[in-house]
């Protein structure tokens, strides 16, 4: 039925009367007067301010202050117009070159992104340094970046530019009657010629350095004139040989870093690694007698602390110990014992013995000379036909320069690749203002810079092109990365413009190659093809070049041996002036991420330091514990009437009683931030007729500073009986080869059927079923603590690598180093017998304390001469990890090729992951390194120069996430990919880490530990491998291989060795 | 022979005491101004108050880095003073809802306070995990939200992923429990209220609560269902937070005793800090016939009881990490901070605070002492931040490698941030005493108890004046 029903509101819509119709069509009932209130333009204006007007103020008022408060940041991309052929965005480009800066040589490989140079590594095709590099050859490349180089040429203190200076300076050249080059050492040939064409002279020899030497001086920060000298008077060559530490069965150095800072360090240390891997016919044997404890004296079997004033007495000992004429005894049955020791074992190995001495006395080194000589070495071990050149200065040239510039006999003087104000101090200073017309090349403002009349900006070594013989008969070559930053130009080059030699200095190389270098070689029929091949690898070898000559040692040690056995003046202390490993001779002293490189024995950044013996230390009543609130005594260091003040003194275990250590090289104030600390002990070095010496009787006096704080990354020193984190053995107990012995497996204890079993740990592993071992790739490195030095090399190659920041001083000192790659040392607390050259290695010592409150107390201080271990550490990409189950939003996780990884950006900063980190190895950014102000001075991520160093292919990270080692994933993904494209399978090798492809000794190998045939393979299979607290079941990825001692067991009965 | 069943003393102490009295006492502080000592607190509380709120602005705006933490300890104050409130925050519920099931009566004096403790302190140890983190702007990350940030979702092994969920609920659960409660009262004060301002905001807090009998009803059901439902959190809470360190691997963290012993670590410290307020609040507001020694005393047995937990808990410790032969651990516990190491100082501040000190309760002298029992909570209170800072800080300093051993020291941020949370406290609290009903008086009421001991006690005159007709000896 259809619903009729209506419903009716009222009477009228029943009726649906007319009004009502009307009305109900319109929606207000009563008239809206719109037209009255708009139309009205007289009641509009009668109003100030009408809603609509309020709306429209309040509109634009929010969108002006929005719009003023977010600035829309204005980023530039500029396309290539003609793109060059070799770039390709994204893919980096590796150009051979040569890093020599008149202290450390080495052939580099340097990496450009996008025609930047960002990572600087060891070039392998060299056959001198094999790839080897320090810290200080690769971080290099940030020095290219530092926002304090010189932009322009200077000329008297103010800018000008490059005509201007060229002008002045063939006008005081033209009138100039004696001119002369101050240089660091040259081994460029190139090099060497244009500054002939400067200087030039009537006769030239090619191998006549004593006859430049009247024009052209070389002069070494770090002189080695002590050797050149002793040579001179031994063989007649006033040159230093080069060592061949790979056929050297035993080394005996008496106070020479050569591991760290001696001559040639990178030419020497892969072969040192070599000779000492234990599993070889034989292992090499290396005692080091020392004051300071140097990097050297970490890795020697045996060390014995002795005073500087010792060196050659101890050598005159052993010269006569081995059959020589030299000196009965030291007076010291003890030490006299270890020099007996030492030469016996020598005698035993003639011929594949090397013995050198850091001392900078001609009558010490005639000594080594004669030892060396004595034992064969010279023409086997010791080569001094192929010797190197990269230390030529002597120093009684410099002083007779000196003195010819402060009679007014010099009236023009060039200074290339040294800062002698700075490590002269004021007496060259003087001297140099009685010179009429001063040029300085330089890089960036130095000392010696500001008190010349003209400053010739030069570029950076990357910027340059530059050729190397560094030993005779081996050459490399160096090329430009980039073109100037600044408005500079290489010294060499501004050399052939003031000679007035028409021609660049890459053509000015090119020609000296193909008139001398071209010649040697029959391999390739045009210059071209070979310089190509050359540039492309970046070394040639002409080993026509060298003469083989029979050197016959003619020096007469007796006046020597009496020179150096004269007792010494008794003084409390004796000083050693040293390098350091980040600094060196000061090439690292502006370089933020050297700064921050903890140094390898004291783990102190930021500083030099007065090193003392601990137990002296107690006895002056200064604190010996390090820490974030543990002021460090201050003092006042003076040697010879000078005096460096305010240094801290800190404890060094090992250090010679009765001596100091002080490194060089540090605060150079002008030309950097403030932030560049530490004190110049360049004062300190004693100049005397004979020439310059480290070493002297030394005056501390205690200066009241309340509150000086060293910032020290390991505050805790000794490995506290854990041997399942460090594991090391004895040659004799690893001979003997059972595994059980020095690496035995962890077991846990059980009990089954009433019994007390010993059961292997993955029997109650909680994650067994987790096959992540055995499936694809699974990224890994083993790491051989018997080749680790602990140089460092790794920790700022992965600083370069993965744009780690740099936090200063301050932030040191809270623990918050950023690096994701340390580098830890361990003393050990029990004695090594100094009376005992068998040297006991007995662990049980130290692990008897485990477990009782007295013990642990014992344990904590290391002993007063300890053996030492340097452990590399960084994630260990636990296939367990303890990291990852514990973050709460999943932001690490592991990948499937046993990657522990870290997504930056889900990452909300709870630090659990940090707390459960057993190995302390995941960082947190505490604050926004790379805006804060606190870090702006030093941090070169916040200026936009020094930004250019970043690695395109890593995330900078922002303030409150965590970080850590990624085991170089970009370069992982990087080669998988290339292998992809070249539808093959990753090979072994292809991919190297930072931290593997900087160690200069191939400790750390890096590789798929799944690929059977790896070389990470065989390290983890190794007998030697172990992990670190595998206990805990935690399954890392990095496997560390126990360290061999070439020492006897206490334990093992010794096998007649007499 | 007449025997006579010993009646058991009353819990409101007192002759003259009428449900008006009761009412009038406990709502004098709302229905009349502020008197001048609470002003100066006020003051007082709310300096310290900003103070911390400065704190926490400066470090959320410049970065962690403004604490004292390191790449050892990533964690020290911040997670201290977490899981020392929280633990404050047990007392609370433990008297509301387990006390309720066991049908303690005299928790109803005491509950209210308790509860309210409870719920702000949950409030200050809820803000820690917040802003402890690296980038709290991306906290909500911490909860299962479904979002387009691909497949992201939270990692449910992480203990402090349970933490989000324990505090949650713990501190929703015992806020409703805790206003149901108030409801009844503030219908009281509505009631009464002559102004219109408070009368609106109390009709409001009150949701038309009539206080008929199946009101009442309505009301005793949900208390029982609350305190059913809260009961368990009172332990799960604890448990969860102590897993935050059994579940990890660092030496002395990693223990399986920890959920028991820091529930009953956690009873001990919410119960002291429970005294300490409460002894300034009875004294005040002059409440001493209703909170009354007996109260005290109680409740220092609790103290007694769970405080001799903690302690066998320690012992314990010490035994296994001797006992295992884990060297990580037994120097933990005989070397790194314990007796000898660096933080030999808190570790001994502990055992007199949390060892010795509560074995003075043993004696009922003192137990019965308002101020010894005053002196006795504070240095409770004291000596059980002390346990969590030897925990995390002890242990933290000292684990695995020696290399990275490192101390950690605070800094004016630490400091203020720590120091501002018990001032923001004590700003609630105050606020709460001032304009909630302390005591759950509509619940006291009801034990209001009238026996004939005081009859009894009468002699004949004074019963005859005030009887005339009656007889006082009915045998």
């Amino acid at each position: 039925m259809a619903n009729s029903k209506k419903y009716w509101k009222g009477l009228e819509q029943l009726n649906e009367t007319p009004q009502f119709l009307e009305e109900n069509s319109k929606e207000f009932a009563e008239e809206i007067p719109v037209d009255e209130f708009l139309g009205d333009k007289e009641s509009l204006d009668d109003t100030s301010t009408t809603r609509r007007d309020f709306l429209k103020f309040l509109g634009f008022g929010v969108a002006a202050a929005s719009l003023a408060a977010c600035e829309t940041p204005i980023t530039k991309a500029i396309p290539y117009l003609n793109k060059p052929e070799e770039i390709v965005p994204g893919v980096a480009n590796y150009y051979a070159s040569t890093y020599y800066d008149g202290h450390d040589y080495a052939s580099i490989l340097v990496k450009t992104r996008e025609g930047r140079p960002i990572f600087i590594t060891g070039n392998t095709e060299s056959t001198l340094t094999k790839g080897a590099v320090n810290a200080r050859i690769n971080s290099s490349v940030l020095s290219l970046y530092d926002n304090n180089r010189l932009k322009a040429p200077m000329m008297g203190g103010k800018n000008t530019d490059w005509n201007s200076l060229d002008k002045a300076i063939m006008k005081d050249l033209a009138g100039a009657k004696n001119v002369r080059v101050l240089t660091s050492s040259i081994i460029s040939p190139s090099a060497l010629k244009a500054m002939r064409e400067l200087t030039p002279v009537a006769e030239q020899t090619e191998e006549g350095l004593a006859v430049d030497m009247s024009k052209i001086i070389s002069y070494d920060a770090i002189s080695y004139s002590g050797m050149l000298d002793a040579n001179m008077e031994s063989f007649g060559r006033q040159t230093i040989p080069s060592y061949n530490f790979e056929k050297a069965k035993i080394i005996v150095s008496v106070g020479a870093d050569f591991m760290g800072n001696w001559l040639d360090t990178q030419m020497y240390i892969k072969d040192y690694a070599e000779a000492r891997k234990p599993d070889n016919k034989w292992m090499s044997k290396h005692f080091q007698f020392e004051a300071n404890m140097s990097l050297s004296g970490t890795n020697a079997d045996v060390r014995t602390p002795i005073k500087p004033s010792q060196y050659g007495l101890v050598l005159a000992v052993l010269l006569n110990n081995v059959g020589g004429v030299g000196t009965k005894s030291t007076g010291d049955k003890k030490l006299d014992h270890q020099i007996a020791e030492a030469a016996k074992a020598l005698k035993a190995s003639k011929g594949e013995s090397i013995v050198i001495s850091g001392s900078n006395d001609k009558a010490t080194q005639v000594i080594v000379n004669a030892i060396n000589n004595q034992l064969g070495n010279y023409g086997k071990t010791v080569d001094l036909n192929k010797y190197s050149k990269t230390k030529q200065g002597v120093d009684s040239q410099v002083a007779a320069l000196v003195a010819d510039m402060e009679a007014g006999k010099v009236d023009m003087l060039f200074i290339n690749g040294v800062d002698p104000v700075f490590t002269m101090g004021d007496s060259f200073k003087k001297a140099l203002a009685k010179v009429k017309s001063t040029v300085c090349f330089a890089t960036k403002m130095n000392d010696t810079a500001a008190a010349c009349k003209y400053v010739a900006a030069t570029n950076h070594q990357l910027e340059s092109w530059s050729d190397a013989e560094p030993v005779k008969g081996h050459f490399s070559l160096g090329q430009p990365t980039i073109s100037s930053l600044f408005d500079t130009r290489q010294a060499e080059e501004s050399m052939l413009v003031w000679a007035g030699v028409d021609s660049s200095y890459d053509d000015y190389i090119k020609k000296y190659w193909e008139e001398n270098i071209f010649t040697q070689q029959t391999k390739n029929l045009f210059f071209n093809d070979f310089w190509n091949k050359t540039l492309h690898d970046g070394v040639f070898d002409a080993p026509t070049l060298v003469v083989d000559e029979m050197m016959t040692f003619n020096g007469n040690v007796s006046k020597d041996v009496a020179a150096v056995s004269k007792k010494s003046k008794d003084t409390e202390f004796e000083i050693e002036l040293n390098q350091n490993m980040a600094v060196g001779a000061g090439a690292g002293a502006d370089n933020p991420w050297l700064q921050e490189m903890p140094d390898p024995m004291t783990k102190i950044t930021w500083e030099n330091y007065v090193t003392m013996n601990p137990a002296e230390m107690e006895e002056k009543g200064y604190n010996t514990q390090f820490g974030q609130r543990e002021a460090m005594q201050v003092v006042n260091v003076t040697v010879n009437g000078k005096t460096v003040e305010g240094l801290p003194v800190v404890p060094q275990p090992g250090q010679a009683k009765g001596t100091v250590g002080l490194a060089l090289g540090y605060g150079k104030k002008v030309g950097n931030q403030e932030e560049i600390s530490g004190q110049n002990a360049y004062p300190l070095v004693a100049s005397t007729k004979s020439g310059v010496s480290y070493y002297g009787n030394v005056t501390i006096t205690d200066v009241d500073v309340a509150d000086y704080y060293v910032a020290c990354t390991q505050v805790h020193q000794t490995i506290m009986g854990r041997d399942s984190i460090i594991r090391e053995t004895t040659l004799d107990v690893y001979k003997k080869g059972n595994k059980k012995e020095y690496n035995p497996a962890h077991v846990l204890v059980d009990h089954e059927g009433g019994k007390q079993v010993e059961n292997p740990l993955k029997k109650y592993d909680l994650w067994g079923d987790q096959p992540v071992e055995v499936i694809g790739h699974r990224w890994g490195m083993s790491i051989d603590l018997n080749a680790c030095t602990g140089c460092s090399a790794c920790v700022t190659s992965c600083n370069s690598e993965n744009n780690i920041a740099v936090i200063g001083k301050d932030e040191v000192r809270r623990a918050r180093s950023m690096h994701w790659m340390r580098i830890d040392r361990y003393y050990a607390s029990n004695h090594q017998d100094a009376g005992d050259i068998a040297g006991t290695l007995d662990k049980t010592k130290e692990a008897e304390g485990v477990g009782t409150t007295f013990g642990y107390q014992a344990m904590e201080h290391p002993a007063d001469n300890p053996l030492v271990v340097h452990q590399p550490m960084m994630c260990q990409h636990c296939n367990h990890a303890g990291c990852e189950t514990v973050c709460p939003v999943a932001a690490t996780t592991h990948s499937n090729e046993g990657l522990n990884m870290m997504a930056y950006n889900r990452c909300i900063g709870t630090r659990y992951c940090a707390n459960n980190c057993a190995y302390k190895v995941r960082r947190f950014n505490w604050y926004n390194y790379i805006a804060y102000k606190k870090f702006t001075d030093f941090n070169p991520s916040q200026d936009d120069l020094g930004r250019m160093v970043l690695n395109p292919d890593v995330v900078v990270r922002s303030r409150g996430v965590m970080e850590k080692c990624s085991m170089c994933v970009q370069r992982i993904q990087e080669g998988k990919l290339d292998a992809k494209k070249a539808g093959a399978k990753v090979v072994d090798g292809a991919i190297q880490t930072a931290c593997s492809s900087a160690c200069p000794t191939d400790a750390i190998t890096f590789g798929d530990i799944n690929d059977t045939e790896s070389a990470v393979r065989a390290g983890v299979d190794h007998d030697r491998s172990y992990r670190v607290i595998e206990e805990k079941g935690q399954e890392p990825n990095i496997y560390y291989q126990t360290k061999v001692r070439n020492l006897k067991s206490s334990k093992v009965k010794s096998e007649a060795h007499h | 022979m007449h025997r006579e069943a010993a009646i058991r003393e009353p819990l409101v102490l007192g002759d003259d005491v009428t449900y008006s009295k009761i009412t009038e006492d406990v709502l004098h502080s709302i229905e009349h101004g502020p008197t001048k000592m609470w002003k100066i607190l006020m003051t007082i509380a709310t300096i310290v108050a900003l103070w911390g709120i400065g704190s926490i602005l400066y470090l959320l705006g410049t970065g962690i880095g403004t604490w004292g933490l390191n790449n050892t300890m990533g964690w020290a104050w911040d997670i201290t003073n977490f899981v020392w409130w929280v633990g404050i925050g047990h007392a609370g519920t433990l008297i509301s809802a387990v006390l309720l099931l066991f049908r303690q009566k005299w928790r109803m004096a005491i509950n209210r306070p308790a509860e309210a403790m409870t719920i702000f302190a949950v409030f200050m140890a809820g803000m820690f995990p917040m802003i402890h983190m690296g980038r709290i702007w991306m906290a909500y990350w911490v909860l299962p939200l479904p979002n387009q940030f691909g497949s992201l979702w939270v990692n449910f092994n992480s203990p402090l992923l349970w933490d989000v969920f324990a505090i949650s609920t713990y501190l929703s659960v015992s806020l409703v429990f805790w206003y149901i409660g108030l409801i009844p009262d503030f219908a009281t004060i509505r009631d009464r209220a002559k102004k219109p301002v408070p009368k609106l905001m109390y009709s409001l807090l009150s949701f038309g609560w009539t206080g008929n009998a199946k009101a009442w009803q309505r009301f005793e059901e949900v208390s029982l269902v609350l305190a059913g439902l809260a009961t368990p959190l009172v332990f799960s809470v604890h448990s969860i937070v102590s897993m935050d360190f059994a579940t990890s691997i660092v030496p002395g963290w990693h223990s399986t005793i920890f959920p028991p012993y820091f529930v009953a670590g956690a009873v001990f410290s919410g119960f002291a800090m429970v005294q300490t307020l409460m002894l300034i609040a009875r004294k005040a507001m002059r409440l001493e016939y209703i909170i009354t020694v007996k109260h005290i005393e109680y409740m220092n047995i609790v103290i007694i009881v769970t405080g001799g937990i903690v302690g066998i808990a320690y012992i314990t410790e010490f035994f296994i990490g001797w006992y295992t032969g884990v060297q990580y651990e037994s120097y933990v516990y005989m070397s790194a901070g314990a007796a000898t190491g660096p933080y030999a100082w808190a570790f001994w501040s502990l055992i007199f605070c949390n060892f010795i000190n509560p074995a003075f309760l043993w004696f009922k002298k003192i137990r019965t002492n308002l101020t010894a029992t005053f002196i006795i909570a504070l240095i409770i209170n004291i000596g059980m931040w002390f346990e969590r800072f030897d925990i995390i800080v002890t242990c933290l300093s000292r684990d695995y490698l020696p290399s990275t051993w490192r101390m950690f020291f605070p800094t004016w941020v630490d400091l203020g941030v720590y120091i501002g949370t018990l001032g923001l406290f004590s700003v609630f609290y105050l606020l709460f005493l001032k304009y909630f009903p302390v005591l759950a008086l509509n619940e006291v009421k009801t034990i209001l108890k009238s026996s004939g001991e005081r009859y009894k006690n009468m002699s004949d005159e004074e019963f005859k004046a005030l009887h005339p007709v009656l007889k006082k000896d009915i045998k």
